[in-house]
């Protein structure tokens, strides 16, 4: 499937993400969007490769369920639609830097301590790593604050895990909508 | 449509709670009334069940920048968009108690209110009857005098009961938490059924926020509102004796003035004194309304002390609504935990409903366990989680305050700064309603039970009302001081914050504001 554009659409006032997909615009969830490779707007597929493994350590499941275009829709929307958790944690925007430079810090700890960057520790050492950022700067760090990095990277993973319908069917919770989501969570 | 230029009897900056609740009452009254909104147009049917949607309804206007060692947590606790911060508030509705207006002559500590209890008790019993609220006054045995609540009150459901069991093993009592929730059809709103997402809008009209109750009234009766204005600047006239508009700027970036006999400022508890200061003139050549020099300080935020608890049972806890089914307020007398130290009231909220994410989600009360840890976690806790929440007041320290900063916004506004510390006294009764809390879930026979950080709730001073304008910036209906028909609206006027969420008492306030102005309204606007 061809896809050549990705903007931003307004549906009752409400937005929602769209990809144009072989010429016609068709919304997806960012787990769809991540099975049909739709390409990213801000974030690096470096960074997309890092995002995606450290969200696997920090809950396993979120890379599949679309944590990386998740984070990349809402880095590229306007500060006043973005969704992430971050914007109410005191950084003021645009979040792009957090992001880019908390993922940086993670590669050259990894690298620091074992000689090769996150997405190829093994499980344990990317498990120990995640133990150090929790708790301080590990070592060759140089970014945000690493237990700060660390928190809203994790709150990120649950969002797209359990914040959506399928995570509450998940947790055998009910979801109880009012008014449903569009999609899983803003797209 | 009221067109720029066009002069109206008020103009109204916000279109929150106490924006709105004035705009109504005079609209009512038969004035001209224009409301400028500085976030998006927002109704009922845009209010969408989720967590992450949720976020939609919190600051996202130009940044505040947040200083101190507890800041504030303005994005958090602000509200974008018309309805304001109401659109996302809990609407637990307690009063304020008749000891909270008079802590400097009782206790010799922070402040008084120019006004008692008596004096607002009355506009308590108003609003609670044009609002809703639904409790159960005889069970709240700590509750100041007033009318009985017009609705029966939350029903309890398995969290409640279970915490229930802990406050009463260790002798202490619960009542109903009052809320602004319906119960029983009321005024044509629908009943809740006590899904918890208040905190993302209740679209059904079930919680009394502005988009359901004062908005329509305002509407019909001719006000009007207009989104996506951000207002940058009050005018005055040549003597700076009295305002005389607002300067906006709208969604295509053009500025526009909008004059006014009245000018009420709406916007919230850090964008009203950023508007006073950044509104200096050769007449007020510190901001406005500031010859006491205090516009911006005793910036207050309730510390919330946080208790969490896994249980065997099942507790049921997506149930109810998201401010909890309970109250207790034991230890709201100021001097409770003498000899801690600690000084102050505070009252808990039990059993909250909860979900999986977000801040105040059941991932975050864990945020040490991570991996499969934290997937086993959710699953348990999913169905034996429970919550209560103690609102700790916060004294009032002058240099807790709004001040401006050196950069500017997109208009040439400098930005806000807010600098907030928790003062000494209410940091130990945070401390002190945490380690009760741990005893009482413990009580209630939790396996597990852990505490959360402190955490900011309200955003309260900034414009405080007090009977002498040399350590004040207005008087007890929120008129400055300094100019007759300037008003202030909102949390900001609190002199002291009680132990108490603040959304009734603003609407209190702004009833009898409104009251006055209609009985007064020459005497105010010139």
């Amino acid at each position: 499937m061809q896809q050549s554009r990705r903007t931003f659409i307004r549906n009752s006032g409400i937005g929602l993400l769209g990809f144009t997909v072989g010429g016609c615009e068709v919304k997806l969830t960012p787990e769809d969007a991540r099975q049909q490779k739709i390409p990213f707007q801000v974030l690096s597929p470096d960074e997309v490769r890092t995002l995606e493994a450290l969200g696997e350590s920090l809950l396993p499941g979120s890379a599949a369920a679309g944590l990386a275009h998740f984070i990349d829709h809402q880095l590229a929307a306007s500060p006043r639609d973005q969704l992430l958790m971050i914007k109410y944690l005191g950084v003021s925007p645009p979040f792009s830097p957090f992001y880019s430079t908390g993922l940086a810090a993670l590669n050259n700890s990894a690298n620091d301590q074992h000689g090769a960057d996150y997405a190829d520790l093994t499980r344990e050492q990317s498990a120990a790593l995640v133990g150090q950022m929790a708790q301080a700067n590990p070592q060759g760090w140089s970014g945000p604050a690493a237990p700060f990095f660390y928190f809203v990277l994790r709150n990120d993973a649950v969002d797209v895990v359990y914040g959506t319908k399928e995570g509450f069917e998940r947790l055998d919770i009910p979801y109880m909508a009012h008014i449903e989501p569009p999609g899983r969570w803003g797209e | 449509m009221t067109l720029p230029g066009e002069k109206v009897d008020a103009v109204i900056v916000g279109s929150g709670a106490s924006g709105s609740a004035i705009a109504a009452k005079l609209a009512v009254g038969g004035k001209k009334v224009i409301i400028l909104e500085a976030g998006p147009e927002r109704d009922n049917q845009s209010l969408i069940s989720s967590a992450i949607w949720a976020r939609r309804l919190k600051w996202s206007g130009e940044p505040v920048i947040e200083e101190g060692e507890n800041r504030v947590g303005h994005v958090f606790n602000a509200g974008f968009g018309v309805g304001g911060s109401a659109m996302h508030h809990y609407a637990v509705w307690p009063r304020l108690h008749g000891e909270d207006f008079q802590v400097r002559t009782l206790y010799d500590q922070a402040l008084d209110w120019p006004l008692r209890y008596d004096d607002l008790q009355p506009y308590y019993d108003q609003v609670q009857r044009e609002s809703g609220v639904a409790g159960d006054a005889e069970q709240e045995i700590w509750r100041p005098p007033g009318e009985p609540y017009p609705m029966l009150p939350v029903p309890l459901f398995a969290q409640g009961e279970i915490i229930a069991r802990g406050f009463e093993k260790q002798g202490m009592h619960t009542a109903p938490l009052p809320l602004a929730v319906t119960t029983s059809q009321y005024n044509g709103r629908a009943v809740c059924i006590w899904d918890g997402w208040c905190d993302a809008g209740c679209p059904i009209g079930a919680l009394a926020n502005p988009v359901t109750t004062d908005l329509p009234i305002a509407k019909r009766h001719g006000a009007v509102l207009q989104a996506n204005a951000t207002v940058s600047r009050i005018l005055t006239n040549d003597t700076g004796e009295y305002v005389t508009g607002v300067e906006f700027v709208d969604e295509s970036g053009k500025t526009s003035r909008i004059m006014a006999e009245l000018v009420v400022l709406a916007a919230f508890t850090v964008q009203n004194p950023r508007l006073l200061l950044a509104s200096a003139t050769d007449k007020h050549r510190s901001g406005l309304a500031n010859s006491s020099g205090k516009v911006g300080s005793y910036v207050m935020s309730h510390p919330a002390a946080l208790v969490y608890g896994l249980f065997d049972e099942k507790t049921h806890c997506y149930l109810g609504a998201f401010g909890g089914q309970l109250l207790n307020q034991d230890s709201y007398g100021k001097t409770t935990h003498a000899g801690t130290g600690a000084f102050g009231s505070y009252q808990w909220m039990i059993a909250q409903a909860v979900k999986p994410n977000d801040l105040l989600g059941i991932a975050t009360t864990r945020a040490d366990l991570f991996g499969d840890d934290l997937h086993v976690f959710m699953k348990q806790a999913a169905h034996g989680f429970a919550s209560m929440t103690a609102v700790i007041e916060d004294l009032p320290v002058a240099e807790n305050a709004v001040t401006l900063s050196d950069q500017k916004d997109r208009f040439g506004v400098p930005l806000a700064r807010v600098t907030h510390t928790t003062h000494a006294e209410s940091k130990l009764l945070w401390q002190a309603a945490l380690e009760e809390g741990q005893a009482i879930f413990k009580a209630a026979g939790a396996r597990k039970v852990w505490i959360g950080p402190q955490g900011s709730m309200h955003i309260m001073g900034g414009t405080i009302m007090g009977a002498d304008s040399a350590n004040s910036v207005c008087n007890d209906y929120g008129q400055t001081h300094d100019i007759s028909n300037l008003l202030i609206a909102g949390a900001g006027l609190f002199p002291t914050s009680g132990g108490v969420n603040p959304m009734f008492t603003i609407h209190a306030l702004a009833a009898r504001t409104s009251e006055y102005l209609l009985k007064n309204w020459n005497s105010v606007i010139r």
